[in-house]
């Protein structure tokens, strides 16, 4: 498989395509901003939290196909989770996105985020990929907005 | 061929030879510039306007021949009107500071265009910010062209400035600036002209044109990084005050006064980017030796020849489609998003600019984020456009 098609596979086309999760809630208690200043993509997020869980996690905005899918997967994948196994989970997925990663680094509980292990290989696109993670990590910690910056 | 004389070009990219598309950003140099800035350092290589040893001397001969190689490609009256500067950015803020700043008061309104580069609209807001003066906008249409039926309103007793650039960078579009100079003049009101997008494909006459001010950067018109130029008229420049302090831009320094050195000069403190305007000269000279109309011509072809081309893709919408614009194209595709694209063509070679292009303004005019910009230079082909529209549907391909 081409390099390209690894990136684009065929879960990330599908969540492009079909997000879940996607659009602004009626009621949320947490929300934060995520902006990439040099290409201006743009993503919210909104938490419901209660009693230390993520009860509902959902994203809007308009971006390309990496930050489309990755915020999609990300809410599936954190919904019903504690706040500090969310955090756990962000932890490994700073380290699927590093550059010094191994090219097949795999972790089980990241489930299908591991599609976006690719995107390493792409400098000018990991921020796509991670912008929704840290403007969630900044919802939950009660900060407005988040930058890749 | 001229295309030859651009080696930058022959490489390859993901195991296909590059497409260079993104001379809106920067431009390829020519060996000859390439080769003035090597022979700088290999064969002359000393501060300027300093030493009265011969290796300075000969420095400070071949950064002052590039200087007369400018004016004589803008047709400046004299080379004492050009200021060595980074680039636009620098012109521009130069201008702002030590021009404009202290003519305005709160109330007061400085005149700027929907099309402006960030670079010729934050440091007018800036200057803003400083003196309470506010910020007048010439609008556009949705072809991409200024709007000028409210001018008359617009250059009002209270403007004191008119900052518009000459082409668009984001639309290609190439703005009646002598139009705009003169109803500006009409009401007194001085004007500068962001000119980093129109050295590369356009003659340019500071003279015919009767602007105040005349920018140009020098990476865009295939010269080196960081080098640029500043025309001013004469009456301007030596009325204004310096805009750094430090060496060279003084004649007497005491500690209880300073006499300030004679335009240039006067704005050119510190060790400058010699290497940089010794390049831009070379620049210059290989501009002139190609021939302005050649360039244009050239430019023409590419532009008729894209625009059928990418018009011929569904799903393709182009902004900007001005009657006079230069072979720039700003455009998006149904359902695939601009980042997707430029990372997809990338690997068939394709180099394009993604985003908002320092444009944002334009952008919120559209209602869109940002786009696909390909931006031609003379030296690019039809097949090379050939190549952009294959990879074009590849990527429409990959997202179906
Ligand atoms: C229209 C326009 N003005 C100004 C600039 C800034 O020029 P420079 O890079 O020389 O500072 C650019 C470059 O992006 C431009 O396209």
């Amino acid at each position: 498989m081409s390099e390209l098609n690894k990136l684009y596979k065929k879960t990330i086309l599908e969540h492009n395509r079909n997000p879940r999760n996607y659009g602004i809630p009626e009621n949320w208690t947490h929300h934060a901003e995520g902006l990439n200043a040099v290409c201006g993509d743009m993503v919210n997020v909104y938490l419901t939290i209660k009693d230390d869980v993520l009860q509902h996690v959902n994203y809007s905005g308009e971006s390309c196909a990496i930050s489309m899918a990755s915020a999609s997967m990300m809410t599936e994948l954190s919904e019903g989770l504690t706040l500090a196994d969310w955090f756990e989970r962000f932890e490994m997925f700073k380290l699927l996105m590093s550059k010094d990663a191994a090219e097949d680094l795999h972790y089980e509980t990241l489930g299908p985020v591991n599609n976006l292990v690719t995107v390493k290989k792409f400098p000018s696109r990991i921020k796509s990929a991670t912008l929704c993670w840290y403007a969630m990590a900044a919802a939950i910690k009660g900060e407005p907005t988040a930058t890749t910056e | 061929m001229l295309r030859d004389q651009f080696p930058g070009l022959n490489i390859q990219v993901h195991g296909k030879p590059l497409v260079y598309l993104d001379n809106a950003a920067t431009a390829q140099r020519p060996q000859a510039v390439i080769d003035a800035v090597n022979d700088y350092y290999l064969n002359h290589n000393a501060n300027i306007h300093r030493g009265v040893h011969s290796l300075s001397e000969s420095a400070t001969e071949l950064y002052e021949q590039a200087r007369v190689s400018l004016a004589k490609l803008i047709n400046a009256p004299s080379h004492k009107d050009l200021i060595f500067v980074r680039g636009c950015t620098e012109g521009v803020n130069l201008v702002a500071q030590t021009f404009v700043r202290n003519r305005v008061k709160a109330g007061d309104e400085i005149l700027i265009s929907h099309l402006e580069h960030h670079s010729n609209i934050v440091p007018w807001q800036l200057v803003c910010e400083q003196t309470g003066a506010k910020l007048k906008v010439i609008p556009m249409n949705e072809q991409g062209e200024l709007v000028l039926d409210d001018l008359d309103q617009l250059l009002n007793e209270k403007t004191r400035f008119m900052a518009v650039g000459h082409v668009s960078n984001a639309l290609g579009t190439i703005n009646p600036v002598k139009k705009l100079i003169q109803a500006a003049h009409d009401k007194g009101v001085p004007v500068l002209i962001d000119g980093a997008q129109a050295m590369p494909h356009l003659k340019v006459d500071v003279q015919d044109l009767d602007c105040d001010f005349y920018t140009v950067s020098g990476h865009k018109m295939y010269g080196p990084t960081g080098s640029g130029v500043l025309y001013g008229k004469a009456e301007h420049l030596n009325a204004m005050p310096p805009y750094h302090g430090g060496g060279e831009m003084i004649s007497k320094v005491t500690f209880d006064s300073t006499v300030y050195n004679a335009v240039p000069a006067k704005f050119e403190a510190g060790t400058p980017n010699i290497a940089g305007g010794i390049g831009l000269g070379a620049a210059a000279e290989f501009m002139m030796k190609a021939g302005l109309d050649n360039i244009t011509q050239r430019d023409h072809e590419l532009r008729i020849y894209a625009e059928q081309k990418l018009n011929e893709v569904s799903g393709l919408r182009v902004f900007g489609t001005a009657k006079e614009k230069a072979p720039v194209f700003s455009f998006v595709i149904d359902g695939i998003h601009a980042h997707d694209i430029g990372t997809i063509i990338d690997h068939y070679g394709v180099a394009i600019r993604t985003g908002h292009h320092c444009t944002m303004p334009i952008f919120q005019f559209f209602g869109v984020a940002g786009s696909c910009r390909a931006s031609f230079a003379f030296y690019n082909t039809e097949q090379e456009v050939d190549v952009l529209v294959e990879s074009l549907h590849k990527a429409k391909a990959m997202f179906t």
